[in-house]
Order: structure tokens, then C-alpha cells, then sequence
């Protein structure tokens, strides 16, 4: 974990560290047994296949996750994490790379409030696809 | 087959769960949370919290069961294989812990319909034992209609 930033150092549109990972088949089973969302839209390629996807995707919590841990990397506090809403726009497929990050889109000195658009994404046949967008975090600074 | 929007508001029996370390450990390795206060009782408690911490989503725990309860009323008439997650909010009021004894009572918030969707709003309040909120959580399930591939 970097210094933690303080409120006095963040500005509007200062991006907080990209967070990525590739996401395997083990640790969505893994998140399966942890989160007990035992979907099967997430463990098993032929039911993930008879609704119409190739193959198993993550949980969109999963995603979540990613997002949240993201944010609180960067806050280095884990009860400066107040509030997020997180739109699931395109799923996530199993060995693609999901990167996380987000933008500083306002900042209140009364509170020591941080409003940060969030985002996670793939790279899927060269293009950039967006499994999170138009969400947002709230975190509070020292 | 639409679903019943004369349910929004209707409440649900609480669930509860006590939140031990073992789910907590296996939490935090499902979602990559190295973090000390995450691992550690003695680092959490250097820190001032009173246990080892639980990642801020952790709370799906209990959104599962959550969803799963409303699914689950038959007056509801929901089909939960043409169901997809749409939205999550979190509002933490304080982090969660390992001892901690979580009660959330589900809630549908809202029901509307756009275009072949439908919108299915679930909002819980998780307390803690001295009855105070520490999460309150939205979860928003997107309803396909019927003969609509997944997308």
C-alpha cells in the first residue's frame, strides 16, 4: 500500500491507480464459494452456453470487487470507503484481463468528501468494452 | 409473464448472520484483499477497529439469501434463470467485522418495466446486534423478457 492521500492533495480530475488482474476460472470458483452465489452461470460452460453466452462468466460482484478494492488501494483506509453504486454494462469472461480504475469528479472541503467516477473494462477483439460504467464512489480523506 | 408490481414495498423476514473468520479469510482471498486489517485481528485492532475487517463487499453474503428470499414468493412471479445483476450500491456506515451478528430485512423498493426489461429493486438495511445500520444495500435485478437471448 502507496502513502495515503490526503484531502488537501486530490483534485477534480486526478485518476486513482489502474487496478488489473486476469481473471481465472479458480478464483471465480473461488468468489462462488465465498459470496455463496452458486449461479451456475458462473461455474458451468454448457448451462452458460443454453442462455446464450460462450462460456461462463464472472459475477458481476466479482467485478464489483475489483472496483471497490481499486478505490480503497488508493484511499488506504478501509472505513474511508462510504458509499458506491456500480452499473453492470458487459460481462466478463474467463483468462480476459479486467482493469479498474477511476477519475476524482468532485470534492467538498466542508465534509472531506470525494465523489470518483468509477470503471472496470476488458480488451475483447481490440476494443475496450466497459463491465462498469457510469458508477460512482464516495470516500472520505484525512 | 410480468411480474407483480403490487409487491413494491412489501417487506420480507429478517436473516441473520454472524460474521466468522473463516468466511472472512475466504472472502478476502476470493477477492485479492492482502490487506493486514483484512488478514489479522492484531493489525485490525493497532488500527482502532475491535476484529479483523471484512472486505467492503462482503455483504453480498447476505444479499444472496436477500434476493434469493424474494425470488423465491410466488406471487412475485419472477423467472430467476432470465435474471442478470443490472446494479449494486453500498452505503457503508462503518466497516464490518469478524463477530459482528448482521440481521438484513429484504425489502422490494421497486418494480418497473422499460421496453423488453423489467427492473426488479431489492434494498436491504444490514444492522448490526445493538441495532444500529452499518450497510444498507441495493441490488437491482434485470428481468429478460421471455424468448430473449441472453446479450
Amino acid at each position: 500500500m502507496t502513502t495515503r492521500p490526503r484531502f488537501e492533495d486530490v483534485q477534480v480530475g486526478d485518476p486513482i491507480p489502474v487496478r488489473s488482474k486476469v481473471v481465472r476460472r479458480e478464483e471465480v470458483k473461488a468468489y462462488a464459494d465465498a459470496s455463496g452465489d452458486q449461479n451456475p452461470l458462473h461455474q458451468d460452460d454448457a448451462f452458460a452456453q443454453s442462455v446464450g453466452f460462450p462460456g461462463i462468466i464472472a459475477h458481476g460482484m466479482f467485478t464489483m470487487a475489483h472496483v471497490a478494492k481499486a478505490v480503497t488501494d488508493w484511499i488506504g483506509d478501509p472505513a474511508g470507503l462510504l458509499a458506491m453504486d456500480v452499473q453492470f454494462r458487459a460481462v466478463v469472461f474467463m483468462d480476459e484481463t479486467l482493469e479498474a480504475g477511476g477519475e476524482v469528479k468532485a470534492v467538498d472541503p466542508e465534509t472531506r468528501r470525494v465523489t470518483v467516477s468509477v470503471w472496470a473494462a476488458v480488451e475483447r477483439e481490440g476494443k475496450r468494452v466497459l463491465a462498469v460504467k457510469n458508477s460512482t464512489a464516495e470516500v472520505r480523506l484525512d | 409473464m410480468p411480474l407483480n408490481q403490487a409487491l413494491t414495498g412489501k417487506e420480507y423476514p429478517p436473516l441473520s448472520m454472524e460474521v466468522d473468520r473463516e468466511s472472512v479469510d475466504r472472502f478476502a482471498e476470493a477477492v485479492g484483499e492482502n490487506g493486514a486489517m483484512f488478514r489479522d485481528r492484531e493489525a485490525a485492532r493497532a488500527a482502532g477497529f475491535p476484529e479483523q475487517l471484512a472486505p467492503p463487499t462482503f455483504p453480498t453474503r447476505m444479499q444472496i439469501p436477500v434476493s434469493a428470499a424474494i425470488a423465491a414468493d410466488p406471487d412475485l412471479g419472477l423467472d430467476y434463470t432470465r435474471v442478470v445483476h443490472g446494479e449494486q450500491a453500498y452505503e457503508w456506515v462503518r466497516p464490518i467485522h469478524v463477530g459482528d451478528v448482521l440481521t438484513a430485512t429484504p425489502r422490494i423498493a421497486d418494480i418497473r418495466a422499460k421496453g423488453p426489461l423489467e427492473f426488479l429493486v431489492v434494498e436491504s438495511e444490514i444492522r448490526d446486534a445493538a441495532g444500529e445500520v452499518v450497510v444498507r444495500a441495493r441490488t437491482t435485478l434485470l428481468v429478460r423478457g421471455a424468448g430473449g437471448g441472453a446479450s
